[in-house]
Order: C-alpha cells, then sequence, then structure tokens
C-alpha cells in the first residue's frame, strides 16, 4: 500500500524516548497560574477578584468577542493574585493565580454526562465553546470557531492530525493509544457540529502502537478512516497534512475550509469527549516532559501548572540543562526560567543539553540549496533571508515571504547554521510594516 | 594666485588621476598598455589633444551655445586628432601601426570631453591649458604604470629592453584582454586601498 | 535553581549534524581515489603538485584574511578542496610553481576579491585553470603518458587531430582505469566514479548535474561522432568530463539551488562541452563549458524558482 506525503521535509532524529510510557498524573501544584488568554483571539475579562474564592471547572475568565474562549479555574482554592506574569512566548501576560486547597472541588455549573445524541449541532458547538476547548496541538484556535466555518464553505470532511511530527513529543500517541474511546467521543461530536460523514485520523505508520489500538476500534465506527502517512517532519503542518490525505492545496492566503476540509489535532478530539464524558470544561490536557530530565514521560496536567514544579516531580534535571523549549525542539519557544506557567496550548517542554542546543559556528552561505530541497512550501530560504538581512521588501514579496510556516526545516538542515527562521520572521515583520505603512 | 594654478596642474597627476581616481579613458587604457613604449605615446597624444582642445575650447566658451555645446566640442577635439594622426603616420608611422585605430578613437576619449565640459567651459584660458597639460600627463603615468606590470609578465621586457632573464615564463595572458582587465582592476583596487586608508587616518 | 544560563534562540533548538566543514573535507575525501590513481599513474610529483597546490591555496586565505582584518576561516576546508581541485587539473611534467600561482589567483582573486565563501562566481579551481592556459599555454598542454611518463597526447588531442583510425585511439577500457595522457585527477574514471557516487550516497551532490552533464555529452556524442555509441563512451571517459560533471560542475556556489535549474544546468554544460570538442578549435571543452554556465547559472535559478504550496493561479 503506497503511503501518502508531500514533497520536501526532513528526517529530524525522532527521540520518541517517552513513546511507551503510560500517562500517570502530574502532582497538582500549590499555586496554579491561568493565563486570561491561552487561545488564538481577544484575551478574556476576569469574572473573580482577589481573595474571591474559586471551584475546579469555574469560569473565571469570559470571553465576550467570536474569536475567543473562555478560562476556567483548574484546581479548587482562592484567588492569591490577578496581574502580570511572565508567559512561555518571553513576553509578560496577565493572569490569575490561585492558591490550591487540596479539595477539587467542582463547580455547582459542572452538569455531568452529556448524551452526544440528544445534542444539535449548536448544542455541540456551544458547549465546546463554554468548556473553553482550543486546539491542543499547540496553535489553540477557539474550536468552537472551527466547528462553525463561513456559511458559503461546503465542508466535505474532518482531517484528525494524530501525526505529531515533533522529536520528543508522546502526549498525542498517548491520547490515541490510551485515551482512544473518549478520542473517538470527540471525534464523532466534531463530524455531527459539522455535519460531515467522513473523519480520517493522519497516523505516520512508525507511531509505536497507534495504528493497532486505532483498528480495533475504527471497525466498528462508520466513516473514521486511518490514514497511514511517511514518517517525515514537519507532516503535522495543517496544508501539509491535508495534502497528503486529499491531494488538494489550500490556497496561498486561504484556509481549509476553502478546500472543504476542517483539521483538528486528536488531543482536541478528546478534550471535547472528555467535556462531553464528566461535564467538567477544559482544566486539564496530557503533555510530554522530554529530555534530560531523570523521569522523562507523558502526564495529566492541570492547566496553569509552572514548569518548575513539573521541573520538581520528574525529579529536576539529568545534567546541566542546555534549554528549556516548551512544545517541541523544531518550533517550540526556548524560556529564560522555570517560573512559567503551561497553559492549554502546550503539549510539554524538553529539556535540551548543551551541546544539543549549541546553534554551532556560522560561516557564509554556501548556496547547497538543501534548504529549498526541505522547504513544504516550495519556498526559496537562503534568497529570502538575503532579502530580509537587506530589508529589500520587494524581493521578499515577490518570493512569497507570506507564506512560510515557520516549520523550522530550513533551519534545521543548513550546513552554514544560518538563522534561517530567524530572518524568516524579520523578513515576514518588513513586509507587514510596509503593508501597514501602505495602508495609512 | 600661485597656489590655484599649481593646484590645477598637479590636480590631474595624482588627486584626480583620469584613470585612477576619475576612471575615465579605460577603453584605451585597456587596449595600449601592453607595452610601456605604447603607452608613453598615448599618453603624449592625449595630453597634446587634451591642451589643445581644452585651450580651444576655453577661448570660445563664451560663444559657444549651451545647447550645442557637445557636438563643438567634438568638433574641436576632432581637429586636434586629426592633426596628430597625419602627424604620427608621417614621422612615426610604426607606432601609428602599433596603436591603429586607438587614435581617431582619442575623440571620443572620456576623459578629453569631461575636462572640456566640466572645466575648459568653465574656465579660463591658462587655467584650462594647465588643466589639459595636468590630465594629460597624469594619464600618461597612469597607462605607464599599468604597462608596466603588462609588459615586463607578459613580454618580459620594459620599454623594448629585456628584463627579465632568458628562462622567466612570460604569463601570455598579461599581454591578452583578460590580463588587462586583470592589472587595471588589481591597480585600482590598490590605489583605492591607499586612499581610503589616508581619508580614514 | 533560576541561576542556570540558559540558551534562548529562535527555533529550531536542534539542528542537523551537517556542518560546511564536513561538507568540504568530505568532498575531499570523496577525491582521494582519483587523487591516489594520479600518483600512482604519475609519481610522486603528481602528489608534489597537489600539495603545492593546496598549501599556496590555504597560505593565501590565511594571508589575505589576516591582512583585510577579517575572520580567518581557513579551517572550513574550502581553500584545500579548491587547492586540490586545482592541483589535479595541471600535468604532471608542468612546472612545479604553476599550481602555486593558479592557487593564488583562485583563492585571492575568484573567491576572496568577490566576497569570500559563498559569493564567487565562478568555481576557482576551474577559473584559475582557464587562467593558466591562457597564461602559460605551453607549459599546460605537457601532456604523459602514465607510469613511463613519455611525452605524449591526450586522447582527445588524438582525436581533434583528426586520426578516425581506431588503431591509435586508446583503448576503452584503458581509459576507464586511467591508462591514459591527462590531468593528473582526470584520466581514472573509475576513481571519479567511486568517489562521486560516495557523494551522491551521502546527499551531498545532486545527482541531476552530472547525471544531466554526462547523459547529455553520452547522447550528442553518440549521434554526432563517427562511431555511434563508441564515441558516445569515448567522450564520456575521455578529457575531464568526469571530474569536471561529479567535482567541478556540482560546486555549490556556481550552480543553481532549484531542481529543474540543475537539470538545465547540467544538459547546457553537455551542450557546450560537445560544442567545443567538435566543432571549436580546443580539443577539449569542459573547462569553458562549466564556466559558462557557472556565469548564467543566477539566472537560471531566478527562472527556476518552483511554484509554491497554495499558489493561486491566476485566470
Amino acid at each position: 500500500m503506497r503511503l501518502k506525503t508531500f514533497r520536501g521535509g526532513i528526517h529530524p532524529p525522532k527521540n520518541k524516548f517517552t513513546a511507551l510510557d503510560a500517562i500517570r498524573p502530574m502532582t497538582v501544584p500549590q499555586l496554579v497560574v491561568i493565563p486570561l488568554q491561552q487561545h488564538v483571539g481577544a484575551p478574556c475579562q476576569p469574572l473573580v477578584k482577589v481573595g474571591d474564592l474559586v471551584k475546579m471547572g469555574q469560569k473565571i475568565g469570559e470571553a465576550k468577542a467570536f474569536v475567543s474562549a473562555p478560562v476556567h479555574a483548574s484546581v479548587s482554592g482562592k484567588v492569591k493574585a490577578i496581574g502580570l506574569v511572565d508567559g512561555t512566548l518571553g513576553k509578560k501576560i496577565m493572569a490569575i493565580t490561585i492558591e490550591n486547597d487540596y479539595q477539587d472541588t467542582p463547580d455547582e455549573s459542572i452538569s455531568g454526562q452529556k448524551n452526544l445524541d440528544n445534542m444539535t449541532p449548536d448544542d455541540i458547538r456551544n458547549m465546546v465553546r463554554e468548556a473553553g476547548i482550543v486546539g491542543l496541538g499547540g496553535a489553540g484556535f477557539p474550536t468552537s470557531v472551527k466547528l462553525s466555518p463561513p456559511a458559503d464553505k461546503k465542508i466535505e470532511m474532518l482531517i484528525m492530525n494524530g501525526v505529531e511530527c515533533e522529536p520528543y513529543l508522546t502526549c498525542d500517541q498517548r491520547v490515541i493509544i490510551e485515551e482512544t474511546d473518549t478520542m473517538i467521543l470527540g471525534i464523532r461530536a466534531m463530524m455531527k457540529a459539522l455535519g460531515v460523514n467522513h473523519a480520517y485520523i493522519g497516523i505516520k505508520i512508525t507511531m509505536e502502537g497507534a495504528i493497532e489500538a486505532l483498528h480495533e476500534k475504527i471497525l466498528n465506527e462508520k466513516g473514521i478512516d486511518v490514514v497511514p502517512l511517511v514518517p517525515k517532519y514537519p507532516q503535522g503542518e495543517e496544508r501539509q497534512l491535508i495534502y497528503a490525505v486529499t491531494g488538494r492545496e489550500v490556497p496561498s492566503g486561504g484556509l481549509p475550509h476553502d478546500v472543504g476540509v476542517v483539521v483538528a489535532n486528536v488531543a482536541t478530539a478528546w478534550a471535547i469527549g472528555r467535556t462531553l464524558q464528566t461535564g467538567m470544561p477544559l482544566i486539564e490536557r496530557i503533555m510530554t516532559v522530554g529530555g534530560a530530565v531523570q523521569n522523562p514521560g507523558n502526564f495529566t496536567v492541570r492547566v496553569g501548572t509552572k514548569i518548575e514544579d513539573m521541573m520538581m516531580a520528574v525529579g529536576g534535571y539529568s545534567g546541566t540543562p542546555g534549554s528549556i523549549i516548551v512544545g517541541g525542539p523544531l518550533t517550540g519557544f526556548a524560556q529564560f526560567h522555570t517560573n512559567i506557567p503551561l497553559t492549554k496550548q502546550n503539549n510539554g517542554f524538553v529539556v535540551l543539553t548543551k551541546e544539543q542546543a549549541e546553534p554551532g559556528e556560522m560561516t557564509d552561505c554556501i548556496h547547497c540549496g538543501l534548504c529549498v530541497q526541505a522547504c513544504p512550501c516550495r519556498l526559496v530560504p537562503h534568497q529570502l533571508s538575503k532579502y530580509a538581512k537587506n530589508g529589500d521588501t520587494a524581493g521578499l514579496e515577490q518570493f512569497n515571504i507570506l507564506d512560510c510556516r515557520e516549520c523550522s526545516s530550513c533551519a534545521y538542515v543548513c550546513p552554514a547554521k544560518i538563522p534561517l527562521l530567524h530572518y524568516m520572521r524579520v523578513g515576514k515583520n518588513y513586509v507587514m510594516a510596509k503593508r501597514a505603512e501602505q495602508k495609512k | 594666485m600661485n597656489n590655484k594654478y599649481l593646484k590645477t596642474l598637479t590636480n590631474g597627476l595624482v588627486t584626480e588621476n583620469p584613470l585612477f581616481r576619475l576612471v575615465l579613458g579605460t577603453c584605451p587604457s585597456l587596449a595600449v598598455t601592453s607595452a610601456v613604449e605604447n603607452g608613453f605615446w598615448m599618453g603624449i597624444l592625449v595630453t597634446f589633444v587634451l591642451t589643445c582642445s581644452n585651450v580651444l575650447i576655453s577661448m570660445l566658451r563664451k560663444v559657444i551655445p549651451a545647447k550645442i555645446r557637445i557636438p563643438c566640442f567634438i568638433v574641436i577635439i576632432a581637429t586636434f586628432v586629426t592633426i596628430v594622426d597625419l602627424v604620427m603616420e608621417a614621422y612615426l608611422p610604426a607606432m601609428h601601426k602599433t596603436l591603429g585605430i586607438f587614435i581617431p578613437l582619442i575623440v571620443v576619449n572620456c576623459i578629453i570631453l569631461a575636462r572640456a565640459e566640466s572645466f575648459a567651459s568653465k574656465n579660463n584660458v591658462v587655467l584650462s591649458a594647465l588643466d589639459g597639460v595636468g590630465m594629460g600627463l597624469g594619464f600618461m603615468g597612469a597607462l605607464m604604470i599599468v604597462a608596466t606590470f603588462r609588459e615586463i609578465l607578459g613580454n618580459g621586457t620594459f620599454f623594448g629592453f629585456h628584463v627579465m632573464g632568458e628562462g622567466f615564463p612570460v604569463a601570455k595572458i598579461m599581454v591578452q584582454a583578460p590580463g588587462a582587465f586583470l592589472t587595471l582592476g588589481l591597480v585600482l583596487g590598490a590605489i583605492n586601498l591607499v586612499a581610503n586608508h589616508k581619508k580614514a587616518a | 535553581m533560576d541561576e542556570m544560563k540558559l540558551i534562548v534562540q529562535a527555533p529550531p533548538h536542534i539542528r542537523s549534524p551537517l556542518t560546511t566543514k564536513k561538507i568540504m573535507f568530505t568532498v575531499v575525501l570523496a577525491l582521494i581515489p582519483a587523487a591516489s590513481a594520479g600518483v600512482v599513474f604519475f609519481g610522486m610529483r603528481a602528489l608534489l603538485h597537489m600539495v603545492l597546490s593546496i598549501a599556496a591555496a590555504v597560505l593565501t586565505e590565511f594571508v589575505l584574511q589576516r591582512l583585510l582584518r577579517k575572520k580567518v576561516t581557513i579551517a572550513d576546508g574550502s581553500a584545500v578542496l579548491t587547492g586540490l581541485l586545482l592541483g589535479m587539473n595541471l600535468p604532471v611534467a608542468a612546472p612545479l610553481w604553476i599550481g602555486v600561482v593558479g592557487s593564488i589567483f583562485a583563492i585571492s582573486i575568484v573567491k576572496q576579491a568577490f566576497g569570500g565563501l559563498g559569493q564567487n562566481f565562478m568555481n576557482p579551481a576551474l577559473a584559475a585553470r582557464a587562467m593558466l592556459m591562457a597564461a602559460w599555454p605551453n607549459q599546460m598542454v605537457q601532456w604523459v603518458t602514465p607510469l613511463d611518463a613519455i611525452a605524449t597526447a591526450t586522447p582527445l588531442a588524438i582525436a581533434k587531430a583528426g586520426i578516425p583510425d581506431t588503431a591509435t585511439l586508446p583503448l576503452l577500457w584503458d581509459m576507464f582505469i586511467g591508462f591514459i595522457g591527462g590531468s593528473i585527477g582526470e584520466t581514472s574514471a573509475l576513481a571519479l566514479l567511486v568517489g562521486g557516487i560516495y557523494l551522491i550516497y551521502k546527499e551531498l551532490i545532486d545527482y541531476r548535474i552530472p547525471l544531466a552533464y554526462l547523459g547529455t555529452v553520452f547522447i550528442l556524442a553518440s549521434i554526432f561522432g563517427a562511431d555511434g555509441l563508441n564515441s558516445g563512451l569515448f567522450h564520456l571517459l575521455a578529457g575531464g568530463v568526469m571530474i569536471g560533471a561529479i567535482f567541478m560542475a556540482t560546486d555549490y556556489v556556481t550552480s543553481p539551488s532549484t531542481a529543474t535549474g540543475r537539470w538545465i544546468y547540467g544538459i547546457g554544460c553537455g551542450l557546450i562541452t560537445i560544442m567545443i570538442r567538435f566543432w571549436g578549435s580546443y580539443p577539449e571543452g569542459v573547462s569553458f563549458s562549466i564556466l559558462l554556465m557557472n556565469i548564467v547559472a543566477p539566472l537560471i535559478e531566478r527562472f527556476t524558482i518552483p511554484r509554491k504550496f497554495g499558489e493561486v493561479k491566476k485566470k
């Protein structure tokens, strides 16, 4: 059977050391820090004040805009502070700090299990929105908005992203293997909300145990199929996944619904299924702690747990840490320190040793063309980086800088160790700044 | 007063050397510098034509209408070039043959037209004459410098005299076109290096 | 715990283990079989030529970068590679200073004067070879037979002289192993192919360029040659096509970086090589064909930029 894939891409070492580690609960910390923006879109407005008592699952941040999602308390306790804290992106963010009373008292509004058969598509969308469910693959796009495509776009199918192409991360893999029923329930809910009859789950053939685990369960499910994919990075990029499964290319500047597809991460489906099963909004998710730590693994983590608390729970570092990356090592964010809360969007963190993280000596570009071969969007990174260095916005626009998905394939492969992704971002900034100026 | 005249004369020798600093007249430079003697004679011819045309144009500068000044300059320059062409043919036929078409091409040598336009048409006769002499001699010096490298490395001779031993492997490329470009380029580069160093100092 | 110094950089945070230095030295490694064949066939003088060329190239780069107060980059191996390639392109009987002069030219003018690594507009070793040919044409065509060093003509020179008798042309098998007159490194097609296949396996050179170049030469020589397919094979094994197609034309800086561009570039090289060999006045056309294609490579790259993912076709 010929496997599906896309052109370009790279083969970094998988390092899926925690692939076979069953999910364990992460120690619930004494303090959780709930940022008011854990999604793409407008930030939430706080509904509580310092000193208030909150319950687990209580809505503490209201989302007014359409593209937004509410945030909830992940523990029961007392609101200790509402203010700016350091976030994963290196910027200060507004967050609510709650002191845990270790009672885990659920909020009164939690209504318990829901029956999917009794819900209309609108019911499903409202539930998803109220539960604060966002894309758990890392982007954090509000799922209720994803399930409400524009009226003129006909959606034919749902594609589930079970690829998890980043090295080290195995949380989605464990969800597929251990939480299969919950995930499938979530998929069914999304299919109903969108009104589609087909869902495809994209999985790399090298994801140990996943295809086997799914195979049995899918046999009885009508309309859900597994699509095995060539293990290549970045197969998990939305556009590359759509291309591999359907052969369609999302038009430049467009979105998946332009080709009749909606893509969602398997963990997001799991979150929806969990809410259907328990009524509890999104207050915890599966995360991987990987790399140079004593006891790496996959954990159920309460939203708002700080990295330093998780580090203590996994037994500390193994050797001297070089970089701490929230997300995967190819697209994740390096942290300055560990007093940082993790949010719904984060799928874990990886500790890299100094040797692994050191960028290496940079030489001039030798025009080897490896970046051109690697780019899944078929751009020419070395040329774009030269335009970016010179601030040449005409050249940048002519060669489509804005189509760069920032997957880092080019920078990974470059033998001259040129920070290509950095230049891509610089270039995009130049172009966006120029466009903003022209609008005036 | 003295200073102004002296400055005008010496300007074209070093500070504003037409070939090395103004980068004018590169075409004959590349062509005739395969031997130092050729460079010498080309320099003489250009100096003569430049000085004479500068003087005449300066004398007529108030008379020549601005709109048709270029054709007027060319006519004047062409007159003097014709004179040197005929003189060379009569008294130095061998050199005349060697320099060939580059003698008539002195008419369109950028140096002469540039100095006519930027100096002779705006200054008095004496200053224009001095400018012509200075620029011409500067050009000659430059040609001879480039030709020195090319002739010695490419032919083993200087001004026709053998200066390198019998066994010296002459690099034929130096007396051909690529060698001309390389030499001129490297000399210009070296001069720029020195000039920039001086500026920074 | 928070006193630790963490490395914070833009992604990616892990990188491929391949470096510029590794690439350069791996190519040098791939040239060892052909260089060794050169020493076996032409003696220690061949080794001396290569050593002198490499030393001159590295020293020139070192001195220049020091003088111009730039970072000294001789450790990245690119000067070593240029020196080695130039040394392998010399006839063994040429004077020993010729490789030195060539290397100095290659590094100082063709490479450094244009901006250093990644900026040369032509292959430095090949440009130096062309310069040496123009400057000292007699010294650069003193070909000798392998092993016994008797003055001889290369197979191409024989063919150019118009002697159609196959008795005077060397056997194809000899040409494959390298028992013919020629430059130090170009004679053994076998040794060069070994190196080339290794580099393609390591994904350090794109198979497209040598395939297009050699393929075009073979096809055109078979069509226009006097002996059909035999002519095709003859022209593949004669002269510098093997070393040119595998090691010179594939130089990253002077070839296009797009897939289609590389096909066009390789075919162009093959076309011009055959044109010069068959209808030009030189017996060998490889150097000039590669240099000419080097000059148009940026243009080729510009016109073969791939269609981006998600390109909306304007109706």
